[in-house]
């Protein structure tokens, strides 16, 4: 059916047309292009209420502040999110890719998506690819089981986890939680905690900043505190 | 040197009061030397609507008319003309298609609703990672850069059509004047709610 | 190497001694640096010509590519020596400067042009200055261009292969008249009517080969050199800022002209109108 006037549709999915091109010019000396990156510290606790998640703001490209106002906890539903950390377009498309699956299995079922469920898709999605889809993923929310709240690598491995940090701040940050997370904390003392691990990221790493993002999921549904703080010392 | 230089070249947009500034420089070029003076990299998809694609020229043709060609279906189905957000999402997926072989080329959009005035900016990475213009003004190409600190500098919210084309000219030339890549003249098209202009910059010809 | 096996030379022989390689040598050598601060200095530590830097994660060769991106030029006519050049310093594509002095000015009768590591250029320039004026007072005559371009593809021959990056035109006039020596880091040093060196180079050589007669007048020939330069920058990304144009005469240099290549190609640009 196609014709020069009326060319093919592209199939859905990856294009790799490009591939052997591009390999070729790495091998003939080029450079190979800088993608933007999350450059991330990313955070995030199981408390007495639910789950919470938390991120700077800072996308870089190479040296460069990309983006100061990036959005890097990721809503799947009303019930899960995940933060991202790695390369910006791939957490990005990952996020559009589990919404609509997620949205989809909620209007065939009926029923508010099991976290599992989202999990199970990232975690497929990201093995089929082998680590070339470069995101690490702390993916949390609330349903019918309890709290959930899993760590995911680009390779497409995850654990259960009760606090977790990610990406280039996730040293500092996984140190003051280490440090200092308890069971049974209140929101408030889980808002303290994950915005100082984020402070702390934010401090020692150059590619994190501008800023702090925090998610909490409840069983009543999830807020999303945009701005929740922006360090005046460390932008 | 990486390929997404090979040709230089450089745009920005500049959000101000119920108007809009899309500039790119003139120059394209084979490394070092200066093969063409006169070429855009802006692109009208229609006239309150430009996407910039500021990087190795042949990808950036591809792209185009890779892009023009979805746009054109779009609005056949849909009947009806494609917003700014669509078409950002239309070449954020075009690129993120291409993750493993990407182009080389950067994305710039800028749009101006002509029934409420109202602005939409948008940059994005070779691989199609959205940055939302929320700052007034985004920024592409070779001297990004230079262009981030003239934007930040001189960029002011709320400027009419005339301001805007002295402070979005000024920042462009000033950082084309930093980089060996880009300038030979730049073109800026200043899009009002009812009309548009196009203006060609004079600039340091070296 | 037949030459040196007949000369009974060693491989890394320079200014009559054994070998740079010796301990006791480098100690010597040392000694020597810094007492007769007027002689060519040697390298202080024995270095390996093969041995190349790497980097310390990868393991891979560290390529230091000094950038060349310059257009300097120089011709003979039957006045003297016209030497135009442009002014921009680049870092990769990044421009560090719009106004460099890429004309240095050795003496009176002697000037050198910049093209490549502007460091090694302008270091190696002022050590030329100083033995030029050594010579003076020496000999009590001014040193020739041929001698002083020697000078200078010696030290540059000696340090060979281990990273200068220059390529420089020595013009003056002495008792024989107008010089004009090109030398560059590879130690070679060659005498010449026309020279250009730097990435704009081809460009320059177009315009000035199309024109140059040997019969021009004096302002014939700097608006050669000027337009020759100008031409350059146009086409070259990595050339710009300032034409600076200089004149070699019986009487020492002289300062022509410097134009901006904005005014420049406005005014060129103008005259194509008319």
């Amino acid at each position: 059916m196609s014709s020069a006037l009326l060319p093919p549709f592209p199939e859905p999915g990856f294009s790799f047309e490009n591939v052997e091109r591009n390999v070729s010019l790495v091998k003939k000396g080029f450079k190979p292009p800088k993608f933007t990156s999350t450059g991330t510290t990313v955070a995030a606790a199981i408390f007495d209420g639910g789950i919470i998640i938390g991120t700077d703001k800072r996308a870089s490209a190479g040296t460069i502040v990309a983006n100061k106002n990036t959005n890097k906890i990721h809503k799947i539903s009303n019930n899960i999110a995940f933060g991202g950390a790695g390369t910006a377009a791939d957490c990005d498309q990952m996020e559009k890719m589990v919404r609509a699956h997620v949205e989809l299995h909620r209007l065939n079922s009926g029923k508010q998506v099991p976290v599992c469920v989202a999990l199970t898709k990232i975690t497929q999605h990201l093995f089929r690819y082998q680590g070339h889809i470069q995101c690490a993923l702390i993916v949390g929310g609330v349903d019918k089981f309890g709290y959930h709240l899993h760590h995911v690598y680009p390779h497409g491995s995850s654990s259960e986890v009760l606090f977790e940090a990610m990406g280039s701040g996730s040293l500092a940050a996984i140190s003051h939680l280490e440090l200092n997370y308890k069971q049974n904390m209140n929101l408030d003392e889980a808002k303290l905690l994950i915005r100082n691990a984020i402070l702390a990221g934010v401090e020692n790493d150059l590619a994190s900043g501008n800023g702090i993002d925090l998610c909490i999921i409840t069983p009543s549904g999830m807020e999303h505190l945009v701005d929740y703080e922006i360090p005046v010392a460390f932008v | 040197m990486s390929i997404e230089s090979y040709n230089g070249g450089a745009v920005m947009a500049m959000a101000g009061k119920e108007c809009l500034a899309v500039v790119c420089d003139k120059r394209l070029g084979a490394r070092l030397t200066t093969i063409g003076m006169n070429h855009s990299k802006i692109y009208e998809i229609n006239p309150y609507l430009y996407v910039c694609l500021p990087g190795l020229a042949t990808d950036a043709l591809t792209v185009y008319q890779r892009l023009r060609f979805r746009v054109n279906m779009y609005e056949l189905k849909e009947s009806r003309k494609i917003s700014p957000q669509v078409l950002c999402s239309m070449l954020s997926n075009l690129l993120y298609e291409h993750r493993f072989g990407n182009y080389f080329i950067g994305g710039v959009v800028a749009g101006l609703d002509p029934a409420t005035g109202k602005t939409y900016l948008y940059a994005m990475d070779c691989l199609g990672a959205i940055t939302i213009g929320t700052e007034g003004f985004v920024t592409g190409g070779h001297c990004e850069e230079q262009l981030y600190g003239t934007c930040e500098a001189l960029y002011r919210p709320d400027l009419g059509p005339e301001e805007l084309l002295e402070v979005a000219s000024q920042a462009f030339l000033s950082a084309c004047d930093r980089d060996a890549g880009s300038g030979w003249g730049a073109f800026v098209y200043i899009v009002t709610k009812n009309k548009v202009e196009l203006k060609s910059l004079k600039a340091r010809m070296d | 190497m037949a030459l040196q096996e007949l000369l009974q030379l060693e491989k890394h022989a320079s200014f009559g001694l054994k070998s740079v390689d010796d301990v006791e040598l480098s100690e010597e050598i040392e000694e020597l640096n810094s007492e007769k601060l007027t002689q060519l200095p040697i390298t202080p530590f024995t270095m390996n010509k093969n041995v190349q830097l790497r980097d310390s994660n990868t393991g891979r060769h560290i390529h230091i590519n000094m950038e060349k991106g310059t257009t300097t030029l120089a011709f003979k006519y039957q006045g003297g020596v016209v030497i135009a050049v442009d002014s921009r310093a680049t870092g990769g594509d990044f421009i560090f400067s719009g106004s460099v002095k890429k004309i240095i000015e050795i003496n009176k009768y002697l000037l050198g042009t910049m093209a490549g590591g502007a460091a090694d250029c302008s270091y190696w320039h002022r050590s030329l200055t100083v033995r030029c004026r050594m010579y003076e007072l020496r000999n009590k005559e001014r040193i020739s261009v041929a001698a002083a371009s020697k000078l200078l593809a010696n030290i540059l021959y000696n340090y060979k292969g281990m990273g200068l990056s220059m390529g420089t035109m020595i013009i003056g006039w002495d008792k024989r008249g107008p010089g004009l020596y090109y030398v560059d880091d590879s130690g070679s040093r060659y005498s010449g009517d026309l020279f250009s060196a730097g990435s704009g180079s081809p460009f320059a050589f177009g315009v000035v080969d199309t024109h140059w007669k040997y019969d021009m007048t004096d302002e014939e020939a700097y608006e050669l050199g000027r337009r020759a330069v100008y031409q350059a920058t146009y086409r070259d990304a990595a050339s710009g800022g300032i034409v600076r144009v200089y004149g070699m005469k019986p009487t020492g240099w002289v300062k022509i002209s410097e134009q901006d290549c904005k005014v420049l190609h406005y005014k060129y640009a103008d005259e194509k109108m008319v």
